[in-house]
């Protein structure tokens, strides 16, 4: 919704961003209305929100499996494809054929997670988005989406846990 | 000779009745005098690098003649083991290949394929015998050594490996004449031409999977031996040990 | 400004005695520092570009440039061109390739392993680590093609359908070292932007014009919400797990190389964790003498301090034990076997031709492993700097001796050779050293070379813990 009201605080500490976030929710706001931004990676718990759940795993996991059989088709299937003997050696060995497998699945596990956590993220994201410049320098940003019955309350709630810079905020070219 | 000479090698399944070509070097007759490393190079078109790359080991000879030293002088006997490819059937050069270059055909040889040789050089690490040679310049025959060029063998470029193939084209040769003809190869029809320009017949080339050729039987000698054995290359030239007679 | 910088309370601070303060200050993560600080400190040596720099620039671009040349003459009139010759069909090429992957070891080794394990040391030298990888690897990656006889078919061995009806022989060691090493490429590439994308972000915060839009570009839009920093904390975590089996196999790959043929002193079961070892061991040492330039030449004593350099020393040290003890495990074996041609090499190096290399190697891969026992000596930049430099010299030449010196003899004495290198590889071979350097002077100018968000995380992880008396340096379990 993009009409409704948005606000964005700035904090100096953790643990009063965290309060912020507890009085927050109290109040009504939604957990996924609310978006925390740092420049230091905070554990979620410890700013009281909850962990996200994953698809990462699943997309790694889905991406070894693929190189693998890739592998295998390549060290295994290809040579009887191309068949050309040399000497003494069968056409496929186990050795040679553990390697390449090995290889390969571990490319596509690599490739696979980059991908993955690129695709997770929604990167790349280029464009305007809602961002304050002084996260990297150290702050915490609070960013909620409320019932505009709710503005004066958010206000005071960030007032009171010590926010600053508290207006609508910004779109930032990023 | 071959019980079942097909007229197309090509098609030849690796089964039963397939050849297996060999040599064998008898180095009681070998004399060291090199006329088997100059018909090598007149029949492949193999260059001549000359004396200064020569020294830096750059020399190209499919088939060279090692020459050792026995003794202290002046009690000195000089022993000469002309040396070419063995064909050997676990070949040591042929797996390292990442492109196929060199394998194995169904008639044992070692086959080199130099269109499809990238220059890696690893099969001529692995070879044990030192028998592959690398073309590190363009081949060169100044005039009038153009004028002899074997139009059955194909020139190679720089920066690929090359060796000896027992001679492939006058095995092909005759193996399609006499297949035209309706018969078989007989043994001693085809001869590499090292083994034909061997004076003192050092060299004898055939079929070692035919019995009664004169390559097995000569293979079944006392004095039989196979270069570096020991290393389970299993080669198909064997050597006859040399005696006393040696120079 | 913000939370994490009163690592121990005002009060705490007071407490202690002057030299305690003066001893946690000198602790990177402890240090009282604002974030805003620390950016600073990483973003402006990255601006300031002296003469000095770009002198430097110049000559390297220079010896890159001859190279290239002689890269080209080689390829025109043929590999006569370098003085490889029968039987050492491999020369200074391949032992430079086995150089450099030995060196990019170090950059994984580091950042993966110490990620895992946690140990914080690690923050502010994995980025430099990460980079050594990469650029090492480049530069190796461009050997496999320079010693090609035939280098304008190197896709010969891409395996793709083709009119030929050719496939690649995936029997062969350099069809796995092909595809390790570009995976190894590959890996330690992503894993290296992967942990930089923050502190893209961070630099497009405080940057202005071109250098603004690249960072804008490559930082893809991240803001750091605690949803990004949970994903890249994961995807990194899988890297960490993910690049070790790579990077372990990778060398013992090259070593494969080398040890599945039967060439005498080649053909060794030991030469795989031999390699390995020897990697880390030149990789850490490399890294270590790279930071010590970098501090220097960046002005980074604020991050890189006598603890890092601690830490690395010692990592060394162990290294070069390792090293010690698998190249002894392979030469007794070896000694006591008396194969005749083992022994002639073994003779050659030890007091013939080759001795001095031999000794060479020796001195300059054990003498350090002796003298960084101390932790004075490991703390002092410039023994540092002067070990680390040995070990590789050791280490090069071991790679030569391994490479070329096992080359010269084999089974046919008749067949026994010597190599001498010519110009055309020297420059060959300067040439990647160039190159590398180049690429990490510039690598070094245009991205932040110190991982701000890691060292801004390991500072949220220390405060001092009251034991007894003591007030002591903790670490919470916050990754």
């Amino acid at each position: 919704m993009a009409d409704a009201p948005l606000l964005m605080s700035l904090f100096h500490k953790s643990t009063d961003t965290a309060e912020a976030i507890d009085a927050l929710h109290e109040l009504g706001v939604l957990d996924h209305k609310i978006k925390v931004i740092t420049g230091v990676p905070y554990p979620e718990r410890a700013i009281g929100r909850h962990v996200e759940w994953l698809r990462l795993p699943h997309i790694v996991l889905a991406g070894a499996l693929a190189g693998f059989i890739f592998g295998l088709f390549l060290s295994v299937i290809t040579p009887h494809l191309y068949r050309l003997d040399v000497g003494g050696h069968p056409a496929v060995g186990f050795p040679p054929a553990a390697v390449i497998t090995f290889v390969f699945t571990m490319m596509a596990t690599i490739v696979s997670t980059f991908l993955g956590v690129l695709w997770e993220m929604d990167f790349p994201e280029f464009g305007h988005k809602y961002y304050h410049k002084l996260v990297t320098d150290g702050h915490l940003a609070v960013l909620v989406e409320y019932p505009p019955s709710l503005e004066e309350k958010v206000r005071q709630i960030f007032e009171q846990h010590g926010g600053h810079h508290i207006q609508r905020p910004e779109r930032q070219p990023l | 000779m071959a019980k079942a000479a097909k007229t197309s090698v090509e098609e030849t399944p690796p089964e039963e009745g397939v050849r297996r070509w060999g040599m064998v070097i008898d180095l009681d007759r070998c004399t060291g005098c090199q006329a088997c490393v100059v018909a090598c190079h007149a029949e492949n078109n193999v260059p001549v690098v000359g004396e200064e790359e020569s020294a830096r080991g750059r020399s190209m000879h499919w088939i060279r003649v090692e020459r050792y030293w026995e003794g202290e002088y002046p009690n000195v006997k000089a022993r000469f083991m002309p040396l070419l490819c063995q064909q050997c059937t676990q070949a040591p050069c042929e797996p390292v290949c990442p492109v196929f270059a060199t394998y194995h055909t169904p008639e044992g040889l070692n086959a080199q394929v130099y269109n499809r040789c990238i220059g890696v050089r690893y099969c001529a690490n692995n070879c044990p015998y030192k028998v592959r040679t690398f073309n590190w310049f363009r081949p060169q025959f100044p005039e009038p050594l153009d004028q002899q060029l074997n139009p059955d063998v194909t020139t190679r470029s720089r920066g690929i490996i090359e060796k000896c193939t027992f001679c492939v084209q006058r095995i092909r040769r005759v193996e399609l004449d006499a297949g035209a003809e309706g018969r078989d190869v007989h043994d001693g029809e085809i001869q590499p031409a090292c083994a034909q320009s061997c004076p003192s017949s050092a060299l004898v080339f055939g079929d070692l999977n035919d019995p009664d050729s004169r390559v097995s039987q000569l293979a079944r000698s006392r004095r039989a031996f196979r270069l570096l054995d020991f290393l389970g290359t299993d080669p198909a030239v064997i050597y006859l040990k040399g005696g006393e007679t040696n120079v | 400004m913000s939370d994490q910088t009163p690592i121990a309370g005002e009060e705490e601070m007071a407490e202690l005695s002057p030299d305690l303060r003066d001893e946690y200050e000198g602790r990177l993560l402890l240090a009282q520092r604002k974030d805003w600080e620390i950016n600073e400190a990483v973003l402006r040596p990255m601006m300031e570009t002296g003469p000095r720099f770009w002198i430097a620039v110049a000559v390297l671009g220079a010896i890159v440039a001859w190279g290239l040349y002689a890269w080209g003459y080689m390829v025109y009139y043929g590999l006569g061109a370098a003085g490889i010759n029968r039987p050492v069909y491999w020369g200074l090429f391949i032992a430079t390739f086995v150089f450099w992957v030995g060196i990019s070891h170090a950059g994984t080794m580091i950042s993966a392993v110490l990620r895992l394990l946690k140990a914080d040391w690690r923050r502010p030298i994995t980025r430099g680590a990460e980079a050594m990888t990469a650029f090492a690897l480049m530069m190796a990656g461009l050997y496999p093609l320079i010693h090609l006889g035939r280098v304008w078919k190197f896709y010969w061995m891409i395996p793709y359908p083709n009119n030929r009806f050719m496939w690649p022989n995936f029997q062969s060691p350099l069809m796995w070292d092909m595809v390790a090493i570009f995976t190894y490429l590959i890996g330690s590439s992503l894993y290296l932007y992967l942990a930089l994308i923050p502190d893209l972000a961070m630099a497009r915060d405080h940057t202005k014009g071109w250098r603004y839009k690249l960072y804008r570009t490559f930082a893809l839009g991240w803001r750091g919400t605690e949803g990004e920093w949970h994903k890249l904390h994961r995807a990194l975590g899988i890297f960490s797990v993910v690049i070790i089996p790579v990077f372990l196999s990778v060398h013992s790959i090259v070593s494969w190389d080398f040890a599945v043929t039967i060439q005498p002193r080649w053909h060794s079961s030991i030469f795989a964790p031999y390699f390995v070892m020897g990697a880390v061991y030149s990789g850490l040492a490399a890294l270590a003498t790279i930071l010590v330039v970098v501090r220097s030449g960046m002005r980074l004593q604020e991050f890189l301090r006598a603890e890092h350099f601690d830490a690395l020393g010692k990592l060394v040290m162990v290294a070069g034990m390792g090293w010690i003890y698998l190249w002894f495990a392979g030469f007794i074996v070896e000694w006591y076997g008396k194969d005749p041609v083992i022994m002639e090499l073994i003779h050659d190096e030890i007091s013939g031709k080759l001795a001095p290399f031999f000794w060479l190697q020796m001195v300059a891969n054990v003498l350090p492993v002796i003298l960084l026992a101390f932790r004075k000596i490991r703390t002092n930049t410039k023994m540092l700097l002067a070990l680390t430099l040995l070990v590789n010299v050791g280490m090069f030449t071991e790679r030569v001796l391994i490479v070329v010196g096992n080359l010269q003899r084999n089974y046919l004495p008749f067949d026994w050779g010597s190599y001498r290198p010519t110009w055309v590889e020297v420059s060959i071979v300067a040439m990647t050293f160039a190159g590398f350097i180049l690429l990490y002077l510039l690598f070094s100018r245009i991205v932040p070379y110190v991982p701000v968000w890691e060292i801004k995380e390991g500072r949220l992880r220390y405060s001092l813990r009251r034991i007894g008396r003591l007030l002591v340096p903790t670490a919470a379990e916050i990754e």
